[in-house]
């Protein structure tokens, strides 16, 4: 059994929120290559450089993963950027047969006054037991902005494991996207530093769960700028028997003054048996801010259900045009097309 | 600019320190022999004996909370768990002794007696000193009495009930309340009988270096109703008082119970108390607490909602100001179809005092059409205090409408400034502020309390906020 994902601040045992304990995970102690990486965009004002080595988290999922990445890293790579006119840069892992684990440390800088959009996904094929276990490292220099979209389309055998950890200059603006489809177990830690004055984060989330699985998400933000600004917004839906946990930390620090932090997480329970389990956290050291948080759960409005359906829809159809609806804001965070096209049909072919 | 300035609680009236006179006072410390005697000098019934007894040994296998404040500097041998007054249990206030009397006087106890109250029961350190309630409701087969009279008189209804709802295994203060507990007040209200007038009971503990460890007991049986209030304060020393009271809470089907605290403890007090309330078909649960003293307090009420169409509300308010550390919040378990919970809690923190609502959310997958809605509002009111908020919720089945919302920040400049273009001075637009801010819970609390809390939360303004 392994233990992850601790949360800033403990709260009592018995409501089983502090960490999460997995059991049966066989973690690669010798580690394959993964050769099927394709890279769209190279030709932007990237520099890309594999193989490099600097290593340096402060949080992540614990001891035994962060090592893991530490010792056994298979696809190291850096990203420098220096462009100002938003290249879109796309890595698209692809586990198959002969790429199964994938333990990757991703480091990426965004130098001053840049501008730049990453895509990462993971996806797999259908029939394997793939293992992925990543860290994604961003340092976001003054005044860069920076948009990274990170999808997990692994299928529902696989084991998903990453640790984000991102620290924001004066006048940086992070957004991130995350769509978190895949995995038997898909264990997320984020940590975001925002150290410089008037720092911005944004944090969408979508995840959507069936079968058994499990979604683990820790999100910890700590607010030090003056004027710095997060906001985290989560939408989800699970089905059948998954399960899922949302951490949300916003932690106003001392010296943060006229900060704000909003957090919203949302799920919907398409079945009787799905759980859904949140810890949304407010810390504050400092007076002169404000923070909001509001979590929701319930079921799909039946009103709403009802006005589809009676436009003809089936009520699989229906839900799934409801599922689509909620996640539609953060989706349009993708302006590629044809990602954001691939997503839309994975929720089709997972609602189904 | 200069900041707010609001007044901490006045402590005066609390603070009065009486000599520590005492008929009886059990050496420092938790030990078996400690426990044998304290059961010895309550003259308590074997069953009661054996299980003080083993709640100690789970005591001792229980580990400290892993979360929460540092509650390190409790040291178990420099307490003491029992501390039996110079006076009898009396029925008439002439009766009580001089010191004593003249504390619960000023303290308000007998007059709240006079024009509010149906029953009073007050406790000095370890033994309730005086107990009364009105002719006409013993007439009705209301019983209000301390706890040890209970287990005499009413064993069969004391064993049945009796650290069920809280078991000494809850966590390791339970326990210790367990092996150790000594005076507060048992209730039964009998079927259909409704107690038009709250009964009180007032815990004082005047003993310096020692522990109250009172146990509430209270049923409201079918068709019932009742309003009980708590009230519990101490003079400060410079050690560390320990106070681990429990309260046990049957609300039977269709009855209905409103328990309001209000929690005045010194700021060397260690507050770690545990109240539970168990809540049939149809029945309601209302919570209102004050918590305004101790230097670390640890308390989460909990409902459990058994019954179909169980409710429940919590109302409660934390001030915590220099050296205190309130960790205080609310548990709720939807264990049945129908049933629904409301929370309302507020927090102020203001001259390095920190707060922290903690809480719990489980709809359990049985609890179908189950609705649950959480508010929680933190007041900072200057920049070295600290407030968190940590609730979990625990959503298992999709037949429910849960929503939680927090806000934290400070009093807004553009409340102030249209308050004030309405002729108000910057003086009364804050004490307006923040007494709106607490008004949702002033007013569920009864008058005279409110009154005490409006005294309490007194703004003090010097020039403009900053």
């Amino acid at each position: 059994m392994i233990k992850l994902n601790e949360t800033p601040v403990r709260t009592s045992r018995n409501f089983n929120i502090n960490n999460i304990k997995l059991e049966n995970v066989d973690i690669p102690d010798k580690v394959q290559d993964f050769d099927n990486l394709e890279i769209l965009g190279k030709n932007s004002k990237l520099t890309i450089q594999e193989n490099v080595s600097d290593f340096d988290l402060e949080y992540g999922l614990g001891d035994i993963l962060t090592n893991h990445v530490k010792e056994k890293s298979n696809k190291k790579i850096r990203l420098i950027i220096d462009n100002k006119n938003n290249e879109e840069l796309y890595l698209n892992f692809k586990f198959d047969n002969n790429n199964l684990q994938l333990i990757d440390n991703i480091e990426i800088i965004a130098n001053e006054d840049t501008k730049s959009t990453i895509i990462i996904k993971y996806e797999s094929d259908k029939q394997i037991n793939a293992f992925h276990n990543g860290i994604i490292n961003l340092i976001a220099k003054s005044n860069s902005q920076i948009d990274i979209i990170l999808v997990n389309l692994l299928n529902n055998t696989s084991n998903n494991f990453i640790s984000i950890q991102n620290k924001l200059d004066n006048n940086s603006k992070v957004r991130y996207t995350l769509v978190d489809f895949g995995g038997k177990n898909s264990i997320t830690n984020y940590y975001s530093n925002l150290i410089g004055e008037c720092s911005e984060n944004i944090l969408n989330t979508i995840y959507l769960g069936k079968d058994n699985q499990l979604f683990d998400l820790n999100y910890i933000v700590n607010l030090r700028g003056k004027k710095s600004n997060v906001d985290i917004e989560v939408q989800g839906a699970l089905k059948d028997n998954a399960k899922k946990h949302f951490k949300g930390t916003i932690d106003f620090k001392k010296g943060c003054k006229k900060s704000k932090g909003n957090e919203n997480e949302s799920c919907m329970l398409l079945s009787d048996t799905a759980k859904s389990l949140a810890l949304p956290m407010l810390l504050c050291s400092e007076e002169d801010v404000e923070g909001n948080h509001s979590t929701s759960s319930g079921k799909a409005g039946e009103k709403e259900l009802f006005y589809i359906m009676s436009r003809g829809f089936e009520l699989k159809e229906a839900l799934k045009l409801m599922v689509k609806a909620k996640f539609n804001k953060i989706l349009e965070n993708i302006k590629n097309e044809e990602l954001k096209n691939k997503i839309i049909d994975e929720i089709d072919l997972r609602l189904d | 600019m200069k900041k707010t300035n609001l007044e901490e609680v006045n402590r005066n009236i609390y603070d009065i320190k009486n000599e520590d006179k005492y008929d009886y006072k059990i050496k420092k410390g938790l030990t078996l022999t400690i426990v044998d005697e304290i059961s010895r000098q309550k003259n308590d019934p074997d069953w009661m004996r054996e299980f003080r007894i083993k709640a100690l040994e789970v005591y001792n296998k229980l580990e400290l909370p892993t979360w929460g404040p540092d509650i390190s500097e409790l040291n178990m041998d420099e307490i003491a768990t029992y501390v039996r007054p110079k006076t009898k249990l009396n029925t008439s206030w002439e009766d009580v002794p001089e010191d004593i009397k003249n504390t619960f006087d000023k303290l308000g106890i007998p007059e709240a007696e006079k024009t509010s109250l149906a029953g009073v029961g007050a406790q000095y350190d370890s033994e309730v000193v005086y107990h009364s309630i009105k002719e006409d409701l013993i007439k009705q087969g209301v019983i209000y009495t301390d706890m040890e009279t209970a287990v005499r008189e009413y064993p069969d209804l004391v064993k049945e009930h009796f650290m069920k709802c809280v078991p000494i295994y809850d966590h390791k203060f339970a326990a210790l309340h367990g092996a150790v507990w000594s005076g507060g007040s048992f209730v039964y209200v009998p079927k259909g009988v409704k107690v038009d007038i709250p009964l009180q009971s007032y815990f004082r503990l005047n003993s310096p270096e020692s522990g109250q460890f009172e146990h509430t007991l209270i049923i409201v049986d079918e068709g019932a109703s009742l309003h009980f209030i708590e009230g519990c304060s101490a003079p400060k020393y410079n050690k560390v008082n320990l106070h681990a009271g429990c309260v046990e809470l049957y609300v039977k089907e269709n009855a209905y119970l409103r328990y309001s605290t209000i929690e005045n403890w010194s700021k060397n007090m260690l507050n770690l108390n545990t109240k539970k309330a168990i809540v049939e078909k149809n029945a309601k649960m209302e919570w209102v607490t004050g918590s305004f003293g101790s230097k670390i307090s640890m308390l989460y009420p909990m409902s459990i909602l058994n019954g179909q169409g169980a409710k429940t509300e919590y109302t409660g308010i934390s001030f915590a100001g220099k050296g205190q550390n309130l960790d205080n919040g609310f548990k709720v378990i939807h264990n049945s179809p129908n049933t629904s919970s409301v929370v309302n809690a507020k927090s102020i923190s203001k001259n390095g005092g920190k707060c922290t609502y903690r809480s719990l959310v489980k709809i359990n997958e049985n609890a179908k059409n189950s609705k649950c809605s959480v508010s929680c509002e933190s007041l900072m009111l200057d920049d070295i205090s600290i407030s968190d908020t940590i609730p979990v919720n625990d959503i298992q089945n999709d037949e429910v409408e849960f929503s939680h919302e927090a806000k934290i920040g400070k009093i807004s400049d553009k409340a102030i400034f249209y308050l004030m273009s309405r002729g108000l001075s910057q003086e009364d637009a804050l004490a307006m502020i923040v007494r709106g801010f607490a008004y949702p819970i002033s007013k569920e609390l009864p008058l005279e309390y409110a009154v005490e809390m409006n005294n309490l939360i007194n703004l003090e303004l010097e020039g403009a906020i900053g």
